[in-house]
């Protein structure tokens, strides 16, 4: 079945390289327990989280309907939480990576860092110190909320950052 | 758990930066090829195909499709798997669990992942869920260093002892034909000087992404000696899931893989009688993507105490002539096609233990050993493989 | 960051309204460079044949999927061909896909080739469209083609002489 010329062999390779640069769109919902913690930031600047009814371990990263540990159902049992505590770790990025969600280099000038609120709970949030050398293991730090009503409705993203309290 | 399954072949290409000669398809063909090549089998024994890769990389949906003439899979049974970096062990157990039910006798595991074509990083990072982890995770390595920073605060180990860690898996990899950087580090001055990427993880401190394929076919008890004159046997497996991203889950606040790592263990050693693991398992292939990463599993694997990973490659217990050899081949540090690294794992520990290791054999006999795989899911599956069961 | 949540009316439930970028660069390969290089350099359309088989298969591959060998010889087959089938798109709005609507599709298979080739429609309203025409590809002008696959414009109807 087989008609026509064979062709000549290239003598140098070139390499054919495809590139696919585009957004894909997505809608993510939060579901009604990531919601109550979103309703709850919004209207009343307040930080949420609901507690297991067998194992009383409170959820906040992220409130969830099903308990990790016991697997039972969550319920409706909603806790409000501290908004200060101490800086449990931190890091910071030196090398700036690509962020997919922002589609594009994004190097986060406020550092990531693990807190331990004053229940006990840990969250993980931004501090507002960028300057790497004032950072310590173990400060005291405060939430910052958002303050204009109308941009708030991001979740934990309605606390900006997390500032030291000078002692 | 009756697994009584052997790896019977194993091949890999040779993994490097780029790979701009062939497609996805034709470089996942060469390591089908160097399989079947190592078991002596042709393409038609294979009864069903598992297919090991994570899409964010490569981009591609459904990424099986794509390959599967290039691997001789038309026509046959199988499926995909796509756990993190925990994806082709959980394959290769898929494929075990196959063959013990009696299902087949000859399977192959198709494992791959081609970095060239997209950002790791950046892949790793859409994992965090957007409506509450948004902006909260750097890709992995910002993961492994707050577990990092937590390790020197409890553990008393130094910027150097990450470093050694470096230095052996150099010299593996140097020995290994099949590994991707060959750095040819001669001290740890030299390590320390390399850069920051998050603090305290150095551009040396962490895996590279490759472009690699591996493959293993697995066969029955009944099938395997007949095949290969020296199957290796899957004795026994374990994957347990965890939580990621969730600070203070199971009392670790990093939110890091600790817990399924020891749940792990503690059903697999308990149920195959060990009770000390340097005395009786001979050698490991563990899943490290940073130095940081190997000194923690050599205490969460239980190899030592808490607190004293770091003494063991100070005194260098892990060295391919030391008494308890890790990495021989180079490790993840060397080597890191996501969607194929726990089965090149699984693959080097098996070449060990069949003395086919080449320049990078370890120094001591090796019977059985040991292989793991972590992941960003914070899973964690182990292997132990025998000479003989 | 963008600030993209939106409340559902009355419940306590938001969506986030985002994206995923991340850049991807493929590799054709040696024998994908080749086959988008021939459209790119000499408006030619190759194929490589299995010599067990004796099928050509068009985009050139390197493996047969029926015995598994390595296909090593290139055939050229001609620019024109039977349309096997097509299809009409009338909805888009794909940022993938850039043309205008509505975008015809259609299965090719060239004279000289044993598999389809898929591609695009023009010059013609998807009415007169039926299956078994004879169609032939419309190469881009040089400046245009970069070795890639739509370095053919579309296929289009060859005319029939009266």
């Amino acid at each position: 079945m087989a008609e026509g010329s064979p062709a000549k062999q290239p003598e140098q390779p070139e390499y054919i390289r495809i590139k696919f640069n585009l957004p894909r769109p997505y809608n993510w919902s939060t579901g009604r327990y990531l919601g109550k913690l979103y309703a709850e930031a919004k209207e009343n600047k307040k930080l949420v989280a609901n507690r297991c009814p067998k194992c009383k371990e409170i959820h906040l990263h992220a409130p969830t309907p099903v308990c990790p540990k016991c697997k039972v159902d969550m319920g409706w049992d909603w806790v409000e939480l501290p908004q200060t505590g101490t800086v449990f770790q931190y890091t910071y990025q030196v090398y700036p990576l690509w962020d997919p969600h922002v589609g594009g280099i994004f190097a986060d000038p406020h550092p990531p860092a693990i807190i331990l609120l004053d229940n006990g709970v840990y969250l993980r949030h931004r501090l507002e110190e960028t300057d790497t050398k004032k950072l310590k293991e173990g400060m005291r730090v405060q939430a910052v909320w958002e303050e204009d009503y109308e941009k708030r409705g991001q979740g934990f993203q309605d606390i900006l950052y997390f500032r030291k309290i000078e002692e | 758990m009756a697994v009584r399954t052997a790896i019977v072949g194993v091949g890999q290409t040779h993994h490097t930066t780029k790979r701009n000669d062939v497609n996805v398809a034709e470089m996942v063909g060469e390591a089908v090829r160097a399989a079947l090549a190592d078991a002596q089998l042709s393409v038609k024994d294979i009864e069903s195909f598992i297919f090991s890769n994570m899409e964010a990389f490569e981009g591609i949906l459904l990424p099986d499709h794509g390959i599967i003439a290039e691997v001789g899979a038309v026509g046959k049974p199988g499926f995909k798997v796509t756990g993190g970096g925990t994806t082709g062990s959980e394959a290769v157990g898929e494929g075990c669990h196959m063959i013990s039910a009696g299902l087949y006798d000859i399977v192959m595991i198709v494992s791959w992942q081609k970095h060239d074509c997209g950002d790791a990083t950046a892949g790793i990072s859409a994992a965090a869920v957007p409506t509450f982890a948004k902006g909260m995770v750097t890709g992995a390595v910002s993961e492994f260093a707050k577990q990092a920073l937590g390790y020197m605060n409890e553990s008393g180990a130094r910027e150097e002892h990450a470093a050694m860690v470096r230095l052996k898996a150099d010299r593996g990899a140097c020995r290994n034909p099949y590994s991707h950087l060959k750095l040819g580090l001669t001290s740890v001055d030299e390590v320390l000087k390399s850069t920051y990427l998050v603090w305290p993880i150095r551009l040396y401190d962490f895996c590279p992404q490759s472009c690699g394929a591996c493959v293993i076919i697995l066969a029955s008890e009944k099938r395997a000696k007949k095949i290969h004159k020296k199957p290796v046997w899957v004795a026994d497996f374990e994957v347990v899931h965890q939580e990621p991203f969730r600070a203070g889950s199971f009392g670790d606040p990093t939110g890091t893989e600790t817990y399924s790592q020891h749940v792990a263990c503690e059903r697999l050693y308990k149920r195959n009688g060990i009770t000390d693991v340097r005395k009786q398992v001979d050698l490991a292939e563990i899943y490290e993507p940073s130095t940081w990463e190997e000194i923690s599993l050599y205490e969460h694997l239980y190899f030592c105490e808490k607190n004293e990973g770091w003494k063991l490659i100070e005194k260098g217990v892990t060295e391919i002539g030391g008494d308890f050899p890790v990495n021989c081949s180079g490790g993840v540090l060397a080597t890191n096609p996501i969607g194929a690294t726990p089965v090149i794992r699984i693959a080097e520990a098996a070449l060990q233990i069949r003395g086919d290791a080449g320049e990078h054999q370890a120094t001591r006999d090796i019977k059985t050993a040991v292989a793991t795989a972590l992941g960003g899911p914070n899973w964690t599956a182990l292997f132990l493989l025998k000479r003989s069961l | 960051m963008a600030k993209v949540t939106e409340k559902l009316e009355g419940r306590d439930v938001w969506v986030y309204h985002g994206k995923i970028h991340i850049p991807n660069t493929y590799s054709a390969g040696a024998v994908g460079s080749r086959f988008l290089i021939e459209l790119r350099d000499n408006k030619r359309i190759m194929g490589t044949r299995c010599p067990t088989c004796n099928l050509v298969y068009v985009p050139a591959r390197s493996v047969c999927k029926d015995c598994f060998g390595k296909l090593s010889e290139w055939v050229e087959v001609s620019r024109q061909g039977t349309l096997l089938t097509y299809a009409v798109a009338h909805q888009g709005g794909n940022p993938v896909q850039p043309s205008a609507l509505p975008i015809t599709y259609g299965i090719v298979q060239l004279d000289g080739a044993d598999t389809g080739f898929i591609h695009m429609l023009g010059e013609v309203a998807p009415e007169q469209l039926k299956v078994g025409m004879k169609v032939k590809a419309v190469f881009k002008v040089k400046k245009d083609r970069v070795a890639s696959v739509l370095d053919i414009k579309y296929f289009k109807p060859l005319k029939r002489s009266k």
